[in-house]
This record gives C-alpha cells, sequence and structure tokens, in this order.
C-alpha cells in the first residue's frame, strides 16, 4: 500500500498524535511507501512524482476551496482519508474565512472541497476521521484495516463505526454520578458529573475517547476536563464550558433522551442518590 | 545577483526561504510563511474561558505552552493564585513537552540532515524509531496529568482539573528514567557526532545573528537577557513590542526595546547558565553549533529539572488542584501570560469585557526568531544566514532555531 499523507491549513496536531501510537514503526514496515512531511526526506512535489498511484491519500488541516491539485489527487487515489477536524469540517480555520473548508464538509454542510457526491475510485466517499485531534488509534486502526482488505463501515459523516458508533459519555468513570445526577460543583473536583455545569459533551458527541484511552492512559473527563465535543461539526461551540440552561434543564439533552424522561428519571436520581456519590473526601 | 527559493522540508508546517547570491555569498535572507489560520480572531468576542480550549490549537507540538501562557493571563485578570500542587504539576507537564520536542526536532528534524548512517534513516533507522517511542512515552506521561496529549484543557484559573495520585508519581518517575537512559547512550554520543560535522563543515562559526538572548524564565531559568556581553537579571515585558512586517510576510517582527533578540534553549542555557555552553558562546558566540548544541543539552537539564519537581510534588498530593471554585461571568480586565515554550518565550496578553474576550493577543518564540525585519533591523534568523557560503548551510541555520511556522503566524 502506498500512503500519502498531506498537510494543508492546520497546527500538525494530528501528526503528533499519530506519532503517539504504540507500534508505529511495525506500521511502517508494513506498508510499501509512505509520505509524510514532516517526516520524510522528499518533498511533498517529489513524492507525488515518485508514487504513482496512490492508494491512500491522507489529508490533515482545513482546505482552501481552489485547491485544484488536492481535489485532483483525491480523484485519482484509491481511498481518501480526512484525519482531524479541519480537514473534516474545516474546524477552527473556517471560521473567520468562507473560502475553507473540510474535504467534504463545511460544518455541517455537505460540499467542501471534494463535493457532495464524492467516492473515491476505491468505491468510498472520504474517511472522515473528526477530533481535535484524531486519536492515534483511529488513524492507525483504518490505515491498517484497509492495509487488511477491510473496507471501514461508515456512519452518516462518513467516520468509521469502529471508532464513532458510541458516545464519549461511554466508559467515562463519572457514569455512575451522571446516572444518579450528582453534579461537579467545581473545577478540579475528583466527583461528580460534569454534564450540568461545566459542559461536558460526552452524552452529546460520538467518539471513543472513554474506551480507548488517551496516550493509553487517561481522557479529558478521567481528569476532570469536561468533553469540548471536538469530532462533531459545531466545534469549537461558543460557551466551552457552560451547560446552556432553560428553566433549569440543560438546553441540550444527551441524544435521544425526551425532555419528560430527563426531568422524572433526574427528580428521582437525585432523591436516591447514594450518599458515598455526594460526599467529597 | 540571483534570487534562490527554497521550500523547507521537515518543519512543523511550511515555509519558503529566498536567498539572494552576490558572488557565492547570502546577501539577503527572506523566510516568507505561506499561510495564517487566524486563531486570534476566532477568540474575540466568545467567554474567557473558550481561550483555554482554543488557544493550545495554534500549535500541535507546544500546545500545552499556549494553554499555561493562557491560564496565566486569565489569572492575572482574575486576581487568582493557583494553588501551589497546580503549579509543580503544571511546570511538570510544561517541561514534559519541551522534552518531547526537542527529541523529535533532534532525530526527525536535523539528523537526517547531517548524518547519513542508516541507523538515522526516517521511518527505518534504530535511533529514528527510538526517539519516537521515547517521545510518545513522554507524552503518556503528560497525560496522566492533563487528560490527554495533545491539545488538554486541564490547566484553569486558579490551579488544574486533575488530581495526579502517587501511581502517578511512580509513573512519572520510571517515564524520566527510560529518557535519562535515552539521553546517556543514544543522545550524547549523538551531540558529539552532531559537533565533529559542526567542526568538519565550519558551522561552529557560522549561522551567527545578533547575540542578543532573552528568555521570560518561567522553567528552571529566571528571567533576564543578554547583550552587549552583559547578562541581565530581569526583563521589562512592557518593552515587548510587536512592529509592522514587511509586504513577504504574515508574520509580525517582535522586538526587545526596540531591537532582535533570539529567544530558546541557548538563552536559557545561558541565564542559568550551563558552563559548557558558557563556554562554547564565548567562544564561537550564538553561532549555528552552539545553538543546537544548548537545544540538545536542555534535554538533560530537563530531566533533573523535573526529578526535582516530582519530589515536591509528592509531598503535596493532597493538596486542592484548584483555587478557585468556579470562574465567575462578570470579568474585566487585562492580563499578561509569560512561559517558556521549546523555542522560547510565548507571550499571550487578552483583555476581557463583561466576561467576553475583546482582544487576544500572542506573541511565539518563534515570531522572535523566524519573524521578519522591521524598517531597521533584519529578522533574527534572517541575519544568521546572511554571508552563507552554501544553501545547504542556509537550511540548517534556519533549522537551528527549530522552524515552526505554524507558531510564526498563527
Ligand atoms: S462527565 Fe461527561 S462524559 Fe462523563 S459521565 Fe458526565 S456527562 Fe458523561
Amino acid at each position: 500500500m502506498r500512503v500519502l499523507w498531506l498537510q494543508r491549513l492546520t497546527c500538525c496536531g494530528n501528526t503528533h498524535s499519530f506519532l503517539n501510537y504504540e507500534y508505529l514503526s511495525s506500521l511502517f514496515s508494513r506498508v510499501d511507501y509512505f509520505f509524510h512531511p514532516s517526516l520524510s526526506i522528499e518533498g511533498e512535489e517529489e513524492a507525488i512524482g515518485k508514487v504513482g498511484d496512490i492508494d491512500l491519500l491522507i489529508v490533515e488541516g482545513a482546505v482552501e476551496r481552489e485547491d485544484k491539485a488536492l481535489k485532483s489527487l483525491a480523484e485519482g487515489s484509491l481511498f481518501v482519508m480526512a484525519v482531524g477536524s479541519c480537514a473534516v469540517y474545516g474546524n477552527i480555520p473556517a471560521l473567520n474565512n468562507p473560502e475553507v473548508c473540510g474535504l467534504q464538509y463545511r460544518f455541517k454542510e455537505k460540499g467542501g472541497l471534494l463535493g457532495e457526491g464524492f467516492v473515491s475510485r476505491g468505491g468510498l466517499p472520504v474517511i472522515n476521521l473528526s477530533g481535535c485531534p484524531a486519536h492515534p488509534s483511529w488513524i492507525v486502526g483504518t490505515i491498517t484495516s484497509l492495509l487488511e482488505g477491510i473496507r471501514p463501515k461508515l456512519d452518516q459523516w462518513g467516520r468509521p463505526k469502529d471508532f464513532y458508533s458510541s458516545l464519549t459519555h461511554w466508559g467515562c468513570t463519572r457514569n455512575e454520578y451522571f446516572e444518579w445526577k450528582v453534579e461537579a460543583q467545581e473545577l478540579g473536583s475528583q466527583k461528580g458529573c460534569l454534564f450540568y455545569h461545566f459542559g461536558c459533551r460526552g452524552p452529546l458527541s460520538y467518539s471513543s475517547c472513554n474506551i480507548t484511552l488517551w496516550n493509553g492512559v487517561s481522557s479529558k473527563t478521567r481528569v476532570g476536563t469536561p468533553c469540548f465535543g471536538c469530532t462533531e461539526y459545531d466545534f469549537p461551540r461558543v460557551g466551552l464550558w457552560e451547560t446552556r440552561q432553560y428553566a433549569g434543564l440543560p438546553a441540550e439533552l444527551p441524544i435521544g433522551v425526551s425532555k419528560r424522561g430527563y426531568i422524572m428519571l433526574s427528580g428521582v436520581a437525585k432523591m436516591f442518590a447514594p450518599s458515598r456519590l455526594k460526599d467529597e473526601d | 545577483m540571483r534570487i534562490e527559493r527554497l521550500l523547507m522540508q521537515r518543519v512543523e508546517g511550511e515555509a519558503e526561504l529566498q536567498l539572494l547570491w552576490k558572488d557565492g555569498i547570502v546577501e539577503d535572507a527572506r523566510i516568507s510563511i505561506p499561510t495564517s489560520r487566524g486563531i486570534e480572531k476566532v477568540l474575540i468576542g466568545r467567554p474567557y474561558m473558550d481561550a483555554l480550549v482554543i488557544v493550545p490549537r495554534v500549535c500541535g507540538i507546544c500546545g500545552h505552552a499556549h494553554l499555561m501562557a493562557c491560564v496565566q493571563a486569565l489569572e492575572d485578570i482574575l486576581g487568582v493564585v493557583p494553588t501551589k500542587k497546580a503549579r509543580l504539576v503544571r511546570t511538570i507537564t510544561q517541561s514534559l513537552e519541551v522534552l518531547q520536542n526537542h527529541i523529535k526536532w533532534f532525530y526527525l528534524f536535523l539528523m537526517p540532515e547531517v548524518a547519513q548512517a542508516d541507523i538515522y534513516r526516517p521511518y527505518r533507522g534504530k535511533r529514528w524509531i527510538d526517539a519516537i517511542e521515547v517521545s510518545s512515552r513522554i507524552t503518556r506521561a503528560i497525560a496522566l496529568l492533563s487528560g490527554q496529549w495533545p491539545h488538554a484543557s486541564y490547566a484553569v484559573p486558579g490551579g488544574i482539573t486533575s488530581s495526579p495520585k502517587p501511581s502517578d508519581i511512580v509513573d512519572l518517575g520510571l517515564t524520566l528514567d527510560l529518557v535519562k537512559g535515552f539521553f546517556q547512550e543514544s543522545v550524547i554520543e549523538d551531540i558529539r557526532k552532531f559537533l565533529e560535522f559542526c567542526q568538519s563543515e565550519g558551522l561552529m562559526h557560522k549561522g551567527k545573528a545578533y547575540n542578543r538572548l532573552l528568555s521570560g524564565g518561567n522553567l528552571f531559568n529566571g528571567p533576564g537577557y543578554y547583550m552587549d556581553r552583559v547578562i541581565h537579571g530581569r526583563l521589562k515585558t512592557y518593552m515587548v513590542e510587536e512592529a509592522e512586517p514587511p509586504s513577504y510576510s504574515l508574520a509580525y517582527p517582535v522586538r526587545y526595546k526596540g531591537l532582535p533578540f533570539e529567544t530558546g534553549p541557548l538563552s536559557r542555557l545561558l541565564l542559568l547558565p550551563d558552563p559548557e555552553v558558557r563556554h562554547m558562546h564565548r567562544k564561537y558566540g550564538d553561532s549555528f553549533g552552539v545553538r543546537v548544541l544548548a537545544r540538545v543539552k536542555e534535554i538533560g537539564h530537563l530531566v533533573g529539572f523535573l526529578e526535582g519537581v516530582i519530589k515536591e510534588l509528592k509531598d503535596r498530593l493532597s493538596e486542592p488542584s484548584n483555587s478557585l471554585k468556579r470562574p465567575p461571568k462578570e470579568v474585566k480586565g487585562y492580563g499578561l501570560g509569560v512561559v517558556e515554550a521549546a523555542r522560547g518565550t510565548l507571550i499571550h496578553s487578552i483583555t476581557v469585557e463583561k466576561g467576553l474576550i475583546r482582544e487576544y493577543r500572542i506573541i511565539t518564540p518563534s515570531q522572535w526568531n523566524l519573524g521578519p525585519r522591521c524598517e531597521k533591523h533584519l529578522g533574527v534568523a534572517e541575519k544568521a544566514m546572511i554571508g552563507l557560503d552554501r544553501s545547504e548551510y542556509a537550511k540548517l541555520v534556519l533549522r537551528s532555531f527549530d522552524l515552526c511556522s505554524v507558531c510564526t503566524t498563527h
């Protein structure tokens, strides 16, 4: 497999996330050719000339709408992968610039650089690995599954279901607090759920951050930082540490939960919450 | 007269170097960085806490330093002081970030350029792979305290959101042992090889800039600057100013007392001082070889420094993580944060009104080092390239500043 990784408008965060992967050298030994602008000796143009047919084109960073060169490379590639929310949705670089977008989206609008109907030679739309940055296991996992000839099943945003089919909330160590509606009252406390006061997007975002941990050891919510929903198109929302509320109720409820259900359950949960959860030690 | 355009490979982001040759000598040099992502603009009008999430995204390799500069500026506005424990934890993660940066820079960006041996070859070389593995162990140690690396937002006004456990202390110690081993077994040997290369190419004498060096000093050294052979133990931040950029650049030049200064490991080790670096600097000045030597030697200093900080933290684990329960809403004021990032002094200044960001300014180390000329003076790296006689040397000199284009224009 010949892999070409290109960067556009980026902070290079996905590159450094990728470099965290534990078995990187075995990945490199399994591909026929790997180009990365921060790692390879040759430059981008030389690599494009040398590689011939591209099996996997990876793009990191938001793109400009008139990037024709990138478009034609994508059209000639067997598979195209957008790594990180900038390449997927445009993200921060697109916020103030209407000419900047992601490969197949601009925030929630379909289109982007390659167009709504884009399908690569291998028959898939852009494989979107959203996240700011994307987790190394999602990046390497997708590359290796293509290497094994397994086509990733994608969700409605073009994201591999293997990594994006469950909520970030899954596996969070604060789940029990969430269930009993015991809320963290202050930042820096080990106890309590961050959904009600600190804007946690865990129940509103899809990612496996709390299942496949970051750097193998942790996650935002495990260290008391709320999830900011960086795998979703609306990242970064305004008011990232706040939960918007109407009449004491979060303006956005966990995906699929009705207002009535939330009110009823939280009333009961609060009433019967075990005291071991409520007492700070 | 001939103009040569060189695209820089293997740097953070992309950059173009233009050299003006006359009689085989570089007569003028310009560094241009083609893109800017406009992060400061994105911040305007947002609640001030949002900055803690957005600013790390300025740079994938030094995002943590941006977080620290931001939280300090916010604390300055709010008039809150972080708990001692939080301060120690922040120092640890910030230092670890610098550590992984230097290792990656040396083995991914510099060594493949100076040494032809197979062990330095990208993707397959033993040293190259070891360097990536050690770096990922370091970033893992950061994540123990900050939740993830890159792009954590665990530092908040008054402290941190995490509560490190005794087992984390043990883990940090083991990581440092690993880094120390790598430093003693591999890095020291490679520094020797590097210095041999410099001697044979005459690079100990080349690539000198203004020989003015400065550091904000919040890691292991105090603040100060070096100028006209004298070390001054203070830095007046109000004398730091941005100048108008020339037409070829998107980056703003930065000046201290109206003059260009270099910032980074060489400044820090000179102020510390590290006797060897001071000796070499006295002998060769702020040359390519000395600059690189300082950058790599800082790995060893950071390990020693971290061991001390971790020991201190051990006795404070039961202290509170945060002195501010909840960030207040109605906030107004101006605040400044000055921290040491891998590449040097990083400054964030924020104006907040009614809890919303009215102005956000970032001065990055790369603006000091790689920023362009102002009306009166060439940029530091531009100056360092004048008089060189080969374009390979010019590229190496540029590399010695640890070129990061994403930080230069941000
Ligand atoms: S902190 Fe966030 S992810 Fe964790 S349980 Fe609460 S809402 Fe879910």
